[in-house]
This record gives C-alpha cells, sequence and structure tokens, in this order.
C-alpha cells in the first residue's frame, strides 16, 4: 500500500537549455537528435574548444540586478519555468523550500583582477558583482524571485550537484521540512571552470564520444533545471498533474581519489544499489539509465564497470545512454538536466542514444545505446551522476502507473 | 511543520579555530583579535584567526600539502571529533558513514590562488593542480578519503544559517537510514578578498581598526575556523557501551522568510528551553535583535547566551562553534534552543526575517 504522505513525485520541470526554455524544447531537439556543441574560441582569449553555449538569454520580467550572476539567471530562468503553470495559484508555492545546486555559481562574475588588488576590484564595480559569490546564493536567487518563504539550501558537489539537490529536497519533504521545493541545479560556462578543465588536458577539442573508444574527453555546456517535488498528498490535495515518482534516491562516495574514480565503480555500482533498494525495484525493472557519462577515458570506463556490478543480475543487459553527447556537461545543472531527460524518456517511452558512439567500449551486460532513438515502455529509469571528490548520486523515475 | 528529529546526539567534538586545534569542548577564555600579518594592510586591522599550525603534529600522518586551509582544517576537526567520540573507525561499515561540510566561501584560498595565476599567466597558463582543490566540496572530499567513509558527501550552504541547515540534515540522514554515523562541519577560511569585501562594504566592527575592547553594537570582526560534530542515533552502539552525549538533537526548522517568534513556538510545541543558544551569524553581540527574539520566545528570565563574536564572526557558518562554545560553559541540563535569525545579520540582505532553530535536550 503507497503510503502517499512519503511518496515523492514531480509536478513541474523548469528548464532552460541551449535548446531553449521549456523542457518540451529539449526533449524535442533531443528527439531530432540535434547536437548542441559547437566551436568556440570568444570564451577567453586564447581558448578555441567545443562547449554548448546559450547565447541569447530571455530577460525576466522586473529584471535582475547586478547581485544576479549568469548562474543565478539561468536557475532563475527555470524556476520560472517551472512555475509557469502556477500563473494563477503563486500562494501554492509561496511556503515553498528551495534546494539549488551549482559549482560555479558566482564565479561567472569575478575576474583576476580581483587577485591584485581586491579591495579596488570592489570599489570598481566588484561589490555587488561579489555579492553572487557565497554558495548560498543560487538557491537565494531562487527563493527571492520567486517570494518563497520556507527552508534554503544550496548544494556543492561538484558535477554531482543537481542530482544531490533533488536527493535532498526529497529527504526535506519526508521531514515535512516544507510542503513543496524547487530543486535543481544551474550552472554558467565562464573561463574560471574552462581554463580549470582545459588545464587538466580534460576537454575534448572536438565533439565528445561517451564510451566511445575514441573518446578524449568532455565538453561544458550550460543550463538549469528545477524540479517542483511535493509528496503525492500534496499533489492530490491541490490537483497538480504529477509528471512522474520519484522512487529511490541514494548517494555514496568513492574515498578512492580526488579528481579520479575508481576504477571499478564500486562507489557508484553501491549507489545504485541503494536507490534500487529503496525503490524496491530489481535491476530487471529498471529500463534504462541516463549516465553520467563524460567522455573522459577514466570516467567512462569505471561507470561501464559499475553497471556491470550493479546490473550484473538482469536477464537483458541494462540500455545505457550518455545525454551529455548533445549538450555538454553543465556541471551543477548536469544532474538535474540529465534526471529531466530521463523524466521525458520515462513519460515518452524515448530513449535517447549516445551521439556519435560508433565504436562502443566493451562493457559486458550494458547496451550502450547508439543510432537512433529506441521507443520502449519505460516504467522506471535512473539517473546517475558522480563528481571530483568521488560523489555519487543516483535517482530512479517511474511513471505515474508504476 | 514541525519535523521530529530521530533521536541523535553528539558524540564527539573536534575544532579549528582561534582557539586552537582541539577535540571536545573549549576551556572558556577570553580571546582578543589578533593582528593580520598574512597580507599587507595599511594600518592596524584585526581578525579572529586561526594561529598557524603544522596538521600533521595534531593527526599523525596527516598530509596537506597543496590543500587549501578550509581542507586541511576539515581534516583535523574530523579526527578530533572521532578521537574525541572515542570511535574506532576500523570497527565501523566505513560505507555508512556521512560526511556533511557546510561553508560560505568554499576553499577561497585557492581560488584566489587560481586567479591569481590567471593574473599572472593569464587563462590559458593556470595551474592543474589547484583547480579541483578550489571546489566547494574538496573539505568533504578530502575528509571521506582520508577517513574512508563511503556513505553520502555533501556540502551544503545556507545565507546566515549553514551550520543549522547542515546539523539539520545530518539529523535527516540518520533518521532516514541513509548513514549510522555522520560527521557534521561547518567553517570558512580568512582571506584578504573575504576580509577587503566586508571592509568596502562597511560591515566590520571599529575593533578591526584599534585594539580597544570589543563593542556590542555595530559591526563584527571576522573569524575562521572549522568546528565538526560527530552525530550518532541513540542506540547505535552495543548496550554498556553507550556513548557520552553533548546533546541530543530533539527537533528543528530553519526557513527563509517566515516570522521566527511565532514559528519556532509552534515547533517547541509548548516545551520551553531552559537555555536559548543565540548563533548570531555576522552580527554584533549581545545588543543584536536575536535576543530579543530569543527573550519573546524563552521568556525574559530565561538563560540567553548572546552571540559569541569569535563565532558571529564565521557569519554563515558559525552556528556550530556557537553551539560548542555554550556547551563548553557547562549548562544545566534541559532543553536548549539554538537559534540563528537573519535579523541580527549585519552582512543580511533578504530582511525578510528568516531563522533557524535547532532545539537539543542537555543531558
Amino acid at each position: 500500500m503507497t503510503d502517499i504522505r512519503k511518496t515523492i513525485v514531480v509536478t513541474s520541470v523548469g528548464v532552460v537549455s541551449p535548446y531553449g526554455i521549456g523542457s518540451d524544447c529539449l526533449q524535442a531537439g533531443m528527439l531530432e537528435g540535434k547536437c548542441c556543441l559547437a566551436v568556440t574560441n570568444d570564451l577567453y582569449p586564447g581558448f578555441k574548444g567545443t562547449t554548448a553555449q546559450i547565447h541569447e538569454l530571455p530577460l525576466l520580467a522586473g529584471g535582475l540586478g547586478p547581485r544576479y550572476s549568469r548562474t543565478d539567471r539561468l536557475a532563475v530562468i527555470a524556476a520560472q519555468d517551472a512555475v509557469a503553470d502556477f500563473a494563477s495559484e503563486r500562494s501554492a508555492f509561496r511556503e515553498s523550500g528551495v534546494v539549488m545546486a551549482s559549482t560555479v555559481g558566482g564565479l561567472t562574475e569575478i575576474d583576476p583582477a580581483i587577485a591584485d588588488d581586491p579591495a579596488a576590484w570592489y570599489r570598481h564595480g566588484g561589490l555587488a558583482r561579489a555579492a553572487s559569490y557565497p554558495a548560498a546564493r543560487v538557491a537565494d536567487a531562487v527563493g527571492e524571485h520567486l517570494g518563497l518563504r520556507g527552508p534554503r539550501c544550496a548544494v556543492s558537489v561538484a558535477c554531482a550537484s543537481g542530482a544531490m539537490a533533488i536527493a535532498l529536497a526529497a529527504n526535506l519533504l519526508l521531514d515535512e521540512a516544507a510542503s513543496m521545493i524547487f530543486a535543481g541545479g544551474s550552472d554558467a560556462l565562464c573561463p574560471f571552470t574552462l581554463s580549470g578543465f582545459n588545464s587538466l588536458q580534460a576537454l575534448d577539442p572536438s565533439s565528445c564520444r561517451p564510451f566511445d573508444r575514441n573518446r578524449k574527453g568532455l565538453n561544458l555546456g550550460e543550463g538549469s533545471a528545477v524540479f517542483v517535488l511535493e509528496t503525492l498528498a500534496g499533489a492530490v490535495a491541490r490537483n497538480a498533474k504529477v509528471l512522474a515518482v520519484l522512487r529511490g534516491w541514494a548517494m555514496t562516495n568513492d574515498a578512492f581519489h580526488s579528481t579520479a574514480p575508481q576504477e571499478q565503480g564500486i562507489g557508484l555500482a553501491e549507489c545504485m544499489r541503494l536507490a534500487m533498494e529503496m525503490a524496491e525495484a530489481g535491476p530487471d525493472e529498471i529500463g534504462y539509465v541516463n549516465a553520467h557519462g563524460t567522455g573522459t577515458p577514466l570516467n567512462d570506463i569505471a561507470e561501464a564497470r559499475a553497471y556491470e556490478t550493479a546490473f550484473r543480475t538482469r536477464s537483458h543487459p541494462i540500455p545505457v545512454s550518455s545525454t551529455k553527447s548533445y549538450f555538454g556537461h553543465c556541471l551543477g545543472a548536469a544532474g538535474a538536466l540529465e534526471a529531466a531527460v530521463t523524466i521525458a524518456a520515462v513519460r515518452s517511452g524515448a530513449l535517447f542514444p549516445t551521439l556519435r558512439l560508433t565504436d562502443p567500449i566493451e562493457s559486458p551486460g550494458v547496451d550502450l545505446l547508439r543510432g537512433e532513438v529506441r521507443r520502449q515502455p519505460l516504467p522506471l529509469a535512473m539517473s546517475v551522476s558522480a563528481g571530483f571528490g568521488g560523489s555519487n548520486t543516483a535517482l530512479i523515475f517511474g511513471s505515474v502507473r508504476s | 511543520m514541525t519535523p521530529i528529529l530521530p533521536a541523535v546526539k553528539i558524540t564527539g567534538i573536534g575544532s579549528v579555530t582561534p582557539y586552537g586545534p582541539l577535540a571536545g569542548l573549549i576551556p572558556p577564555s577570553k580571546l582578543e583579535p589578533s593582528v593580520i600579518t598574512a597580507w599587507k594592510t595599511t594600518g592596524l586591522r584585526r581578525a579572529f584567526l586561526v594561529k598557524p599550525f603544522r596538521p600533521a603534529d595534531v593527526v599523525p600522518g596527516l598530509k596537506t600539502r597543496r590543500l587549501d586551509r578550509l581542507s586541511a582544517w576539515a581534516l583535523v576537526a574530523s579526527s578530533l571529533a572521532i578521537k574525541d567520540a572515542g570511535i574506532d573507525l576500523r570497527q565501523v561499515d566505513r560505507s555508512r558513514v556521512a560526511v556533511i561540510f557546510a561553508t560560505s566561501f568554499g576553499c577561497v584560498e585557492l581560488t584566489a590562488a587560481f586567479y591569481q595565476s590567471a593574473a599572472a599567466n593569464g587563462w590559458s597558463g593556470t595551474d592543474p593542480s589547484t583547480f579541483p582543490e578550489t571546489l566547494a566540496n574538496s573539505p568533504a572530499s578530502h575528509v571521506a578519503l582520508f577517513h574512508g567513509l563511503r556513505g553520502p558527501n555533501i556540502t551544503v550552504s545556507t545565507k546566515d544559517f549553514a551550520g543549522e541547515s547542515a546539523l539539520l540534515q545530518t539529523a535527516s540522514l540518520l533518521r532516514h537510514g541513509q548513514a549510522d554515523l555522520a560527521i557534521v562541519l561547518a567553517g570558512d577560511t580568512l582571506t584578504r578578498a573575504v576580509y577587503e569585501w566586508y571592509e568596502v562594504a562597511d560591515l566590520l566592527s571599529p575593533a578591526c581598526y584599534n585594539s580597544d575592547p570589543l563593542p556590542e553594537d555595530c559591526g563584527f570582526v571576522p573569524s575562521e575556523g572549522v568546528t565538526a560534530l560527530l552525530l550518532e542515533p541513540v542506540g547505535r552502539r552495543q548496550v554498556g557501551t553507550e556513548a557520552r552525549s553533548y546533546a541530543c538533537l530533539r527537533r528543528g526548522h530553519w526557513a527563509a522568510g517566515r516570522q521566527p517568534v511565532e514559528t519556532i513556538r509552534g515547533m517547541l510545541g509548548g516545551a520551553v528551553p531552559s537555555l536559548t543558544i543565540c548563533a548570531g551569524n555576522g552580527g554584533p553581540c549581545a545588543a543584536s535583535p536575536i535576543t530579543t527574539v530569543a527573550h519573546e520566545i524563552a521568556g525574559h528570565h530565561a538563560a540567553i547566551v548572546p552571540p559569541q563574536p569569535v563565532a558571529a564572526g564565521l557569519t554563515d557558518t558559525g552556528a556550530l562553534l556557537h553551539l560548542v562554545l555554550a556547551l563548553s560553559n557547562r549548562p544545566t541540563n534541559g532543553l536548549a534552543l539554538l537559534l540563528g535569525t537573519s535579523l541580527g545579520s549585519s552582512i543580511g540582505t533578504s530582511g525578510n526575517g528568516g531563522f533557524a532553530a535547532v532545539l537539543l535536550e542537555l543531558p
């Protein structure tokens, strides 16, 4: 018997991505097989690489002051998209909480000149820009813009951040800390992170090829996804449309290395096992996994091994794809955007293949999707995220019928 | 709504603060701000600073070269908390131990170094070894790596209430069975860029510029450090080996925009705390509006611990240090309320009555 007070559901998904605003736009672009990755050379002097940029950020009603970074703006746009259906009932979410993830945050607004003389930099316009620097800022940006009065929390766990924000929001709902929570992630392209990943030689100069033998690294992207999460009881009470059920979630750490994943993917496999345990679902019941799939040599091997372990008992190979091949790695937003893709897959039964996957790595028990979009009923699907520092998060979404 | 927390107790304390690296309670002592010498200042500048120390002298075998001080302090503070709790991690299922870290600025020291390398060499010439250490979750991940902790590893931040929200979310993880043990940490480091930010924004106390006694009515003195608490559910250990408890978490709540008095009274459900610990993050001290709120909640004759300057100077992440300092003063048993409000925060901008409240039972 389902306890509707303990069942967490998704009742809205707001998205801003290189495809535009809205999850429909994201899904339509991906169904067309459109890739948003493009060569760019204007992100900082000397940089030439491949990224997925959002070229025109829409202006927001009422505008946003200088205290909002590009990351904040993306988050606010996605949050506004998430409440588009609430237009006539804003009081429904006034007491809501916010859990928003970011790794870049306000770094987009700070330049190297701060290093020489911080006081001078602040006095010459930096003070307002620095206001977006504290880690909590992205949650405040969403909360302030929507006038939310519930608990606020920002999450920064590298590339697992966006998924972890959703997991933590689900915990808060179980705690009855709020009746509704806006949760997701946001990150913008900026020289700091591009330079950092470039210095680590982690970037593929051309479009990335996750799970391919010839993969050379990742491409950075930008965007935001914000979910409206609430209990099924809350959704039923306000007659809200339920898009998906968050059936399970789990978080683990590799405790292995600062930047490299554990080679056998043990921590990630355990994370998936725990999420399936919470969802009371066996490996055979998961119809699709939206992978972390960065396209870096180490990640994809470790991740494939994790799938081999977690789904070892399946009768058929587990379908897996990396949608970073469409819109890049959006860092703190990645887990949230990929959760949005996973929900789209559950709702439409469309499994998106990995683009440019022509020579898959050897991965017994793993069906690395490539070529055409595969159509199949999808009662349960998983979205997996991992990040620097060894953090892993797995989310399992189910169709409403599941 | 008033979430009922699981029966979770604090069994270990570790800290790296201006009082030094310490396991357990902090012996009460009067602490004055130190003169800043780490960077060139125009005239006297003071802050509550962690005196330099070798982490390996405190935690044998600890290697912290190339780490941000925040990561190094998190490693030391977590080790001291584990030691204080009397826990042998070799006897524990470390896949069930969580690390939750609260910070406002993250690894700002190495972030500044990364910007310096960009200023000197251009964005194409930055240091690859520095970049991963600039991530806000580096301290928590180093704690996991050093101790082999494979449970949830989470880095969070909440304006004004990062420590309180981390404490409550840690209890939540334990309650939901997502971990059996957890280390919650909160802290920040003070760098030139952070200090001058406060200074240009005109947020600092006059005590930052002279050696007069701390005034209690304006500005704050920036501080730094990391405080770690080891949390475990009551009854986790075998009968007869139950650990000492500093305090037991009963319930808690935080919100960004509700009236604190009304909501916290609802949360208390008629219970009256015998002690209210004011976590005036970034706020001035005894004259802070938070003490007024505390009196409104607990009554005018209730025992109120005003915000302590050394913890208030940690802005968003001072709550755990406020709590440890209050516990260190040997309070009587009964219920204690750890209270934070954005009303007293001189760096707060929301002005909307946000608050955090954690109800604890003192043994």
